[in-house]
C-alpha cells in the first residue's frame, strides 16, 4: 500500500477543480435523488422543477403498504445469500485445484471458467426461461439462486484464487509433514489464512447479484417473486406514472448497507473487481 | 531409531537434472548436513526424505522400509523450513499442537507434550501470541518446537537459520546442536554456511551440480578434501589453488616453487590453506600485496600472483605496505595435489 | 521422556494410490466445471437447436436456416449491433479517458482515501436504479432542460426521446457515472502498486508529475489498462438495463443494444427461435473475443 506518497506542489489548483469538479458530478444526483426519495408525491414531476421541496414520508409509508416491500427484500437477501453460499462451496475447491495442483488442462480448466464471466445473460436469457419454465422454477428463489451463483462462479473463483497463490507453498508442506492431509489443509490454514479474499469475493458476488436486472426479470416475472432490482422498474402505478419517490428510497436502501460493506474491503477492491489481476 | 538410507536417487525434471547418483546411508542419531551452494540438489534431495517429491529414480529407505510409495504425512518427519511456514492463523500453541493432533495423541497428552517443547526452546511464555506478534528468532524456536512436539523419527531442517541475524544464529546453532543430542533424534540439515555444517555436522555431505562431492566427518572434509571444489568451498577464506606441473620432483608455478615432491611427472594443481602459509621463511612462493586486512586476532593478507588471488593468514601483528613484494612459505605437510583437469585429489 | 518415534497412534503407512492422487485436483474442480457447463453448454446447445426452428408458443416448426437469414436481412439486428458498438466504444473511451485523467491527479494526493470513497458511490447504486436517476433528470423531470433554460443555453426543452443524438447521450452519461470508478478504483490500484522509487528517480532527474506520468507509469499500465478495459468493455457490450428503464430502444430503435433486441424478439413479439438465433450470434462473437483477446490479457495479466 503506498505510504505518503509526495504529491508535488505543481498544478494544484488544476488538481483540485477536477477531482473536486469530478466529486460533486458523483455526489449532486445522489443527494438529488435523495430528497426525491423525501417528497411528496405530488412534488416529483411537475411541469417546472421545483428547487425547494417539501419534506415528506410519503414514500417511506407507500413502499411498505402499498407495495410487499418486506417481500421484496426477503426475495433478495434469500437469493443473494443462497447464491453466495453456493459460489463459495464450488469455488473454494475448484480454486485450491487451479492454485496448487499441477495437471494437464488445468490452464484450459481455468481459461473455460474465466470466460463464463464474458457471457452476455442475453445469449443464455431465453434457453434458461424455458428451462426454468419446464423445471415449474419460474417465480422461485430457487431459480434466481442458481442463476446468480453461476453468473458470479467465475468471479468468486478466480479471486481466491488469487489469495491462494499468495500463500506461501512452504506452509503445506509444513502441515502436510505434520500429518495433515489435503482436505484438512484446506479446511483448517488455507481457508483461515485467506479469509479477506473469501470476504472479497463474497462481497463482489453479493454486489452483482443485487444489480442483477436481465435474468431477474425474466425469472420472476409476478410481483411476489420481484428482488429489489427489478421490483423498482414497476412502482408504477396509475395516473401517477413512475412513482420516484418511492424508487429513490429503495434505491438508498439498497445502497447503504453495500457502501457500508465496500469501504470496509476497500483494500481489496482492485483485486476483487479485476478477480486477481490488479492488486491493490 | 531411524537409519536413513539413500539408494541410486536421480530426480529429473524433463531433461534438467537435479540431483543424480546419491547414495548414502545415514546411522541413527547421526547429524548428517547437506552442503553446498544454491542449485546443487541438497534441498530436493531432502524433500524426497521428506516425502514432499518423488525421486524419478532410485529408493528412500527409512529403517529397512522402502519409503517411496508413503506419502509425507505418514513418514513420521518433521521438518523446519526456511521461513518456518508456521501457521498464521493460529497461536503458538496451537501451531505446536497440530502435528499431535494429525496424530491423534490424546487430547491429556497434548498440553503436556506443548509445554515440554515450548519449554525446551524457551517459548513457554509466547504460547498464545500469534507468529505475526513474534521476532525473526522465536519464529525459529516456536518453528523448532512444532518439530520436536511430536519426536519424529526424523528431523530436516532446511537452512532454517539463514534468515536470522549473525549473533541470533551462532546461539541457535548451539541450541539446536544441544536439543538434537539430547532428544537423539536422527537428523538431516541442509546448508550453504560452511560454518553451520562445520559445527553442527557428525557428517557432511558436499554437493554441487546435483551429485556428491563428498561424504566424511568435518575432520576428513578440512583436512582431506576429495577434490578442488570441496577444497575451495570449505574453509575462510578457501584454500588456495595453483595450477602448475611437477618437473623432477619439483612443482613450478609462475612466482612458485616448492621442491621434494615424490610424484610422477606431470600437470597438477596444488593447494595450500592461508593458514598453512607463513610469510618470510623459505620462498615458496612471491608475490605482491594485494590488500592487508588486519582483524586484531590475525591479518588476512591477500596476494596477487600470476594475475590471481592468493589468501595468507598472517601474524595479527604483521603489516605490510601494498604493492610491496613478500615471499611465502609453506607448511610442507600440509600440501595437496590434485588432478590439473578433474580436479580429483591425488595427494 | 519418550524415546522417537513413539508418540502417536502409528498409522499404518498408508500408501496413496497413484490414480487417485492423480484424479484429485480435477475432482476438486469438478463440480464448480459442471455446473458452469450447465449454464454455458446447455444453454447454448438449447439455443442453437432453437434457432433452427419457428417457436411461438405452440409446437416448433422447423425452418431450417431461414432464421439466420432471417436476420442477416434485419435491418434491426444489424442496427442493435451498430447501436451497441456505437454507444459502448464512445461510453469506454470516455470511462477511460476520464478515469485515468482522475487516477492520476488522485493516486499521489493526501485525500486519496477521502477521492476514492466518494468517488466509488455511483457505482455501488443498484444499475436500475441510476437508470431511474437519469430517466428522472433528463426526460420525466427535464431538471437537465430546465437548467439549460435557466442559464440561457436554450430557449426551450429538449426533446430527448425524439432526438438519436440526445438518446445515446443520456445512456452514454449514465454509463459513465456509473461505472468510470470500476476504472477508477483499478487504475489507482495499479498507480500506487508502483514502485515509488523510480518515481523519486524521475523526479530527481528533473521531470514534472505530467511527464513522469506520461512516460512511465502509463506503459508500465499497459497490462492493467488492458485488462480492466476488456472487463468493462464486455459489460458495456451487453447493456441492457438503461436501455430497457430510459429509453426502451429509443427513437424508432436508435439506441437499442443487441441484448435489447434479443429480449424484445423473445419476450415482446415472442418469436423466440428468432431471438435464439440472434444469441446465437452473440455467443459467436463472443468466443471469438475471448480467444483472440481476453486469453492473451489474462495470461500476461495474472500472476
Amino acid at each position: 500500500m503506498a505510504s505518503q506518497r509526495r504529491a508535488g506542489r505543481e498544478n494544484l489548483f488544476i488538481r483540485y477543480l477536477i477531482l473536486g469538479g469530478w466529486a460533486l458530478f458523483c455526489l449532486v444526483p445522489v443527494l438529488w435523488f435523495l430528497s426525491i426519495g423525501f417528497r411528496p408525491r405530488t412534488e416529483i414531476i411537475t411541469p417546472r422543477p421545483i428547487y425547494f421541496p417539501t419534506f415528506s414520508l410519503d414514500a417511506w409509508h407507500m413502499i411498505w403498504e402499498d407495495w410487499p416491500m418486506a417481500k421484496y427484500l426477503r426475495n433478495s437477501v434469500a437469493a443473494i445469500i443462497g447464491s453466495v453460499i453456493i459460489d463459495l462451496v464450488l469455488a473454494i475447491p475448484a480454486a485450491y485445484s487451479l492454485a496448487r495442483y499441477e495437471y494437464r488442462g488445468r490452464d484450459d480448466i481455468g481459461f473455460y471458467i474465466l470466460s463464463t464471466r464474458m457471457m452476455a445473460p442475453a445469449i443464455v436469457a431465453i434457453p434458461i426461461f424455458f428451462l426454468f419454465r419446464n423445471m415449474g422454477l419460474l417465480d422461485t428463489i430457487w431459480a434466481l439462486m442458481l442463476i446468480y451463483a453461476a453468473i458470479n462462479l467465475s468471479v468468486v473463483t478466480w479471486i481466491i484464487r488469487s489469495y491462494m497463490l499468495d500463500i506461501p507453498k512452504e506452509l503445506e508442506d509444513a502441515a502436510r509433514t505434520d500429518g495433515a492431509g489435503d482436505l484438512r489443509i484446506l479446511w483448517e490454514i488455507i481457508i483461515p489464512t485467506i479469509l479477506p479474499g473469501i470476504i472479497t469475493a463474497a462481497v463482489i458476488a453479493m454486489i452483482f447479484a443485487i444489480n442483477e436486472f436481465l435474468f431477474t426479470l425474466l425469472i420472476a416475472s409476478t410481483p411476489d417473486a420481484y428482488t429489489m432490482s427489478v421490483a423498482l422498474a414497476n412502482f408504477t402505478g396509475g395516473s401517477d406514472g413512475v412513482i420516484y419517490n418511492a424508487i429513490a428510497l429503495v434505491a438508498f436502501l439498497a445502497f447503504v448497507p453495500v457502501f457500508i460493506v465496500v469501504v470496509l474491503i476497500q483494500k481489496h477492491l482492485s483485486r476483487g473487481l479485476t478477480m486477481g489481476a490488479v492488486k491493490g | 531409531m531411524a537409519r536413513i538410507e539413500l539408494k541410486g536417487i536421480e530426480k529429473r525434471w524433463g531433461a534438467v537434472v537435479g540431483v543424480r547418483d546419491v547414495d548414502l546411508d545415514i546411522a541413527d542419531e547421526e547429524l548428517v548436513v547437506f552442503l553446498g551452494p544454491s542449485g546443487c540438489g541438497k534441498t530436493t534431495t531432502m524433500r524426497m526424505i521428506a516425502g514432499l517429491e518423488d525421486p524419478t529414480e532410485g529408493d528412500v529407505v527409512m529403517d529397512d522400509e522402502v519409503m517411496n510409495e508413503v506419502d509425507a504425512r505418514d513418514r513420521d518427519v518433521a521438518m523446519v523450513f526456511q521461513g518456518y511456514a508456521l501457521y498464521p492463523n493460529m497461536s503458538i500453541y496451537e501451531n505446536i499442537r497440530f502435528p499431535l493432533r494429525m496424530r491423534d495423541v490424546p487430547k491429556g497428552e497434548q498440553d503436556k507434550l506443548v509445554r515440554e517443547a515450548a519449554g525446551m526452546v524457551e517459548l513457554e511464555d509466547y504460547l498464545d501470541r500469534k507468529p505475526g506478534a513474534l521476532s525473526g528468532g522465536q519464529r525459529q524456536r516456536a518453528a523448532l518446537a512444532r518439530a520436536i512436539v511430536r519426536k519424529p523419527k526424523v528431523f530436516l531442517m532446511d537452512e532454517p537459520l539463514s534468515n536470522l541475524d549473525a549473533k541470533l544464529r551462532q546461539a541457535m546453532r548451539v541450541q539446536i546442536k544441544h536439543l538434537q543430542r539430547q532428544l537423539k533424534i536422527t537428523t538431516v540439515y541442509v546448508t550453504h554456511d560452511q560454518i553451520e555444517a562445520m559445527t553442527l555436522a557428525d557428517r557432511i555431505v558436499i554437493m554441487q551440480n546435483g551429485a556428491i562431492q563428498q561424504i566424511g566427518t568435518p575432520d576428513e572434509i578440512y583436512n582431506d578434501p576429495a577434490n578442488t571444489f570441496v577444497a575451495g568451498f570449505i574453509g575462510s577464506p578457501p584454500m588456495n589453488l595453483i595450477k602448475g606441473q611437477v618437473e623432477g620432483g619439483t612443482f613450478r608455478a609462475p612466482g612458485c616453487e616448492v621442491a621434494g615432491i615424490a610424484m610422477a611427472d606431470g600437470n597438477v594443481t596444488l593447494g595450500v590453506r592461508p593458514e598453512d602459509c607463513v610469510v618470510g621463511g623459505e620462498a615458496n612462493l612471491t608475490a605482491r600485496v594485494y590488500g592487508m586486512e588486519p582483524t586484531g586476532d590475525m591479518t588476512f593478507l591477500t596476494l596477487t600472483v600470476d594475475g590471481t588471488h592468493f589468501e595468507v593468514k598472517a601474524d595479527r601483528d604483521y603489516r605490510a605496505d601494498l604493492e610491496s613484494e613478500v615471499t611465502v612459505a609453506f607448511d610442507q605437510s600440509r600440501i595437496y595435489f590434485f588432478d590439473a583437469e578433474t580436479g580429483a585429489r591425488i595427494r | 521422556m519418550a524415546d522417537a518415534g513413539t508418540i502417536g497412534s502409528v498409522k499404518p503407512l498408508r500408501r496413496r494410490s497413484k490414480r487417485m492422487k492423480k484424479w484429485f485436483p480435477y475432482l476438486l474442480v469438478a463440480p464448480a466445471v459442471i455446473y458452469l457447463l450447465g449454464i454455458t453448454l446447455y444453454p447454448g446447445v438449447y439455443a442453437a437447436v432453437q434457432s433452427f426452428y419457428a417457436v411461438k408458443f405452440g409446437p416448433w416448426r422447423p425452418v431450417g436456416w431461414e432464421n439466420y437469414i432471417d436476420l442477416w436481412n434485419d435491418r434491426e439486428f444489424w442496427a442493435a449491433l451498430w447501436n451497441t458498438l456505437v454507444i459502448g466504444s464512445i461510453s469506454l473511451t470516455v470511462q477511460c479517458v476520464l478515469a485515468l485523467t482522475l487516477a492520476f491527479y488522485a493516486y499521489r494526493d493526501p485525500w486519496i482515501t477521502g477521492w476514492r470513497i466518494i468517488f466509488l458511490i455511483p457505482m455501488l447504486f443498484m444499475p436500475s436504479a441510476v437508470a431511474f436517476i437519469y430517466k428522472l433528470a433528463f426526460l420525466d423531470g427535464r431538471i437537465f432542460s430546465d437548467i439549460l433554460i435557466r442559464l440561457g443555453f436554450i430557449t426551450e426543452n429538449i426533446a430527448i426521446t425524439s432526438s438519436t443524438y440526445w438518446s445515446r447521450f443520456l445512456l452514454i452519461i449514465a454509463d459513465v457515472w456509473q461505472w468510470t470508478p470500476f476504472l477508477f478504483i483499478i487504475f489507482v490500484a495499479a498507480l500506487q502498486g508502483q514502485d515509488e522509487e523510480i518515481e523519486e528517480a524521475a523526479r530527481l532527474d528533473g521531470a514534472k508529475w505530467g511527464q513522469i506520468f506520461w512516460n512511465v507509469s502509463l506503459p508500465l499500465m499497459k497490462p492493467v489498462i488492458a485488462v480492466a478495459l476488456i472487463l468493462r468493455g464486455i459489460d458495456i457490450t451487453t447493456m441492457f438495463t438503461n436501455v430497457f428503464i430510459i429509453t426502451k430502444g429509443g427513437p424508432g430503435g436508435e439506441t437499442e443494444t443487441i441484448s435489447y433486441f434479443i429480449y424484445r424478439t423473445g419476450f415482446k413479439l415472442f418469436n423466440f427461435g428468432y431471438a435464439s438465433a440472434a444469441s446465437v450470434i452473440m455467443l459467436i462473437l463472443t468466443i471469438i473475443v475471448a480467444q483472440l483477446i481476453v486469453k492473451r490479457a489474462f495470461k500476461s495479466g495474472r500472476d
